[in-house]
């Protein structure tokens, strides 16, 4: 009797409930004065990368005064990616700001979404070009071969000879970098010679390996320069083992947390990289600029709040020269 | 009238109904566009693939048996499909005929296991579930990823008829009224339930039973590699880790809607609730902005609750039954 009047009830609910939340949707299709809301996807949401973007990103939604929602796979999943952005164009938000696991993957997402009306930024890693209106381009290969070079030159007075570490002989965005590095070690420090060039097949180990052969066969060797980042920590290790922290200095592209230790212990003097902060916070100010239509198609620069006036290449925005990390400031980074 | 009312009341599938409803009630107030047409069928269409898999894992928990290979074979069963159609050049329509084979051929494997060498039904798909996930791998070495397949093929998890269904929803409707028919309406289904209740109760009663067991293990291979073409079309890309972790969202589909993990009981229905009651909890969620790990944490306290709630239920009607029945005679004792 009792179970039976409590169905009733619940029923009774449900019904009104239903006729009540079509007023709500009128409401929300009607109401122009709402918070701007802006989605915004990593790769995987505990890399501590998508983290320290992630605190960028807040910084800029506070102080445009915006709604930010944060949602990722838990592991780097572009299956996973789709489903949510899905489930936003559902949801109905105003831009979507997205790192991209899987460039055609998630593209069909996207497309979709800007069919709705939502604009869609990508930071980090792209989609296709006409799956989103803006690109949030952390760093150009110049501006990483360029830095790579110069912190080298830094680390060993300018002269010397230096190898350098990659992860494999055919990686399309690694041989550009070489190539600029050749260019900027030609045009600025002609007294910098390369003798070797090593792949480490993108493994700690391996990197490892071939730091501590490359260290013992050239007694000459001043400085490893290494250009993916697992051959970062794997070389400074190698020297370290080898006895050779006074003699050889280890620069490279890596992350912070990866090289804290032998930046501290003077191994690793620079580690180069963007500042991840920043670019989530350039994403937010992007997707608000191009949601509220102060940043279209075809401008050449771009206003980003504290980072200044940006260059626009195409449809990328390039957030800046890379960053470098030392042992002065590399506390304050967590990732 | 009122004998039948308390029946229904009764049934362990009303408290799921309820909880459904509740869960409607409280995202239409705190969800975004969560009671838009549109956003109920893209419920629907986010549960499409492991639903398929609930649907086939209800006649394997009917019978007592558990079928842990399925997300893996998901996975391969993706995989083969792309390599047919990019390295092979077959074209879609014999690609995904092919996939079907292959579905069929890997509950098969599992089926001659468990009924020849008489395994148990855990162990070996635990097994399976490593070597079809391992197969997958190895194909593409864990790196290759199939895409760029043709709109007409994406049409099938992409599309939407009428502007508004979702293609891959009759598909799922077909398959849950087919074994709904199955498990509920014909004597071959129905003696799952006589399996799973008592194997050698069945024997006796002259069922073929290692047969009977075997077609649960094949149709859920099939069903695997159903639900990975329309998966595939969904997302348009083929990848090893496809469908890892589905077996146990299935199962956790069925063991909500009422199935006995022990066999014997459930109902195809119930796995249709229970499957519906976890999409809309996950999507509810995601409408109010909520993150993601509440939902885990949901998932799993609402399993509990409505399995504890079941044994609740019986329980109270025992007593209720034991009280209204007459005193028993003294000499029982």
């Amino acid at each position: 009797m009792n179970r039976r009047r409590a169905l009733a009830t619940l029923l009774a609910a449900a019904a009104a409930s239903a006729t009540g939340c079509k007023k709500q949707e009128n409401a929300v299709a009607g109401g122009g004065g709402e918070m701007l809301t802006v989605a915004f996807l990593p790769k995987s949401k505990g890399n501590a990368y998508f983290v320290a973007c992630k605190k960028g990103a807040d910084e800029a939604a506070k102080e445009l005064g915006i709604k930010l929602l944060y949602e990722g796979p838990t592991e780097p999943d572009p299956a996973r990616q789709n489903e949510i952005v899905e489930q936003w164009i559902q949801r109905g938000v105003d831009v979507i700001a997205a790192a991209c696991e899987n460039k055609e993957g998630i593209a069909t997402a996207l497309r979709k979404a800007r069919e709705k009306g939502i604009k869609v930024v990508t930071y980090d890693a792209d989609t296709l070009p006409d799956a989103r209106d803006f690109f949030c381009n952390q760093a150009t290969p110049q501006g990483i071969a360029q830095a790579l070079m110069e912190e080298s030159a830094k680390a060993v007075g300018g002269q010397g000879e230096y190898a350098i570490i990659t992860a494999s002989l055919t990686a399309s965005n690694m041989n550009e970098w070489q190539k600029h590095i050749a260019e900027t070690n030609a045009q600025r420090f002609p007294e910098m010679k390369q003798i070797a060039l090593r792949p480490c097949d993108d493994l700690k180990d391996k990197a490892f390996a071939e730091a501590t052969a490359l260290v013992n066969a050239n007694s000459n060797l001043k400085l490893i320069m290494a250009i993916c980042s697992p051959a970062v920590p794997g070389s400074a290790e190698a020297v370290k083992q080898a006895g050779k922290t006074e003699s050889v200095k280890v620069v490279g592209l890596g992350l912070p947390n990866e090289n804290r230790r032998y930046v501290k212990e003077g191994v690793t003097p620079s580690v180069i990289l963007w500042n991840v902060g920043d670019l989530g916070y350039l994403t937010i100010q992007a997707a608000v600029a191009v949601s509220k239509g102060s940043l279209k198609q075809g401008d050449t620069a771009f206003s980003a709040g504290r980072l200044g006036e940006l260059k626009i290449d195409g449809s990328d925005i390039v957030l800046g020269k890379p960053f470098v990390f030392t042992k002065d400031n590399i506390d304050q980074f967590d990732f | 009238m009122k004998i039948a009312w308390k029946q229904i009341v009764w049934r362990p599938e009303t408290l799921l109904l309820a909880v459904f409803v509740a869960e409607f009630v409280i995202f239409a107030q705190t969800g975004n566009n969560f009671t838009s047409t549109s956003n109920l069928f893209e419920i629907a269409r986010l549960s499409v693939t492991i639903g398929l898999l609930a649907l086939a894992m209800t006649p394997v928990i009917l019978t007592g048996g558990i079928d842990l290979s399925v997300g893996s074979l998901l996975g391969l069963c993706a995989v083969c499909f792309g390599k047919l159609w990019r390295d092979f050049g077959l074209p879609p329509l014999l690609a995904a005929v092919c996939t079907l084979v292959i579905g069929a051929l890997a509950g098969g494997l599992n089926a001659a296991l468990i009924t020849r060498l008489r395994l148990p039904p855990l162990i070996v798909t635990l097994g399976s579930y490593s070597l079809f996930r391992g197969l997958a791998e190895a194909l593409t070495r864990g790196v290759d990823n199939f895409t760029g397949f043709p709109a007409s093929f994406l049409f099938l998890g992409q599309g939407y008829l009428f502007g508004v269904i979702p293609a891959q929803v009759p598909i799922f409707l077909a398959a849950a009224i087919a074994i709904w028919l199955l498990v509920h309406c014909t004597v071959f289904g129905r003696s799952y339930r006589a399996i799973g209740f008592s194997p050698e109760g069945a024997r006796f009663a002259g069922l073929p039973v290692e047969s009977r067991i075997a077609s649960v293990y094949l149709l859920s291979g099939v069903m695997a590699a159903v639900a990975a073409l329309i998966y595939v079309a969904h997302v348009g890309q083929a990848k090893a880790d496809a469908g890892s972790g589905f077996e146990l969202l299935a199962v956790t589909a069925v063991v909500l809607g009422g199935t006995s993990i022990f066999g014997g009981v459930g109902t195809v229905q119930g796995t249709v609730l229970g499957l519906g009651v976890l999409a809309v909890l996950r999507n509810g969620l995601f409408m109010s902005d909520q993150p993601s790990e509440l939902a885990n944490i949901l998932t799993g306290a609402l399993l509990l609750f409505i399995l504890a709630g079941g044994v609740a239920v019986e329980k109270l009607s025992a007593l209720r039954a034991r009280r209204s029945a007459p005193v028993p005679p003294l000499s029982h004792e």
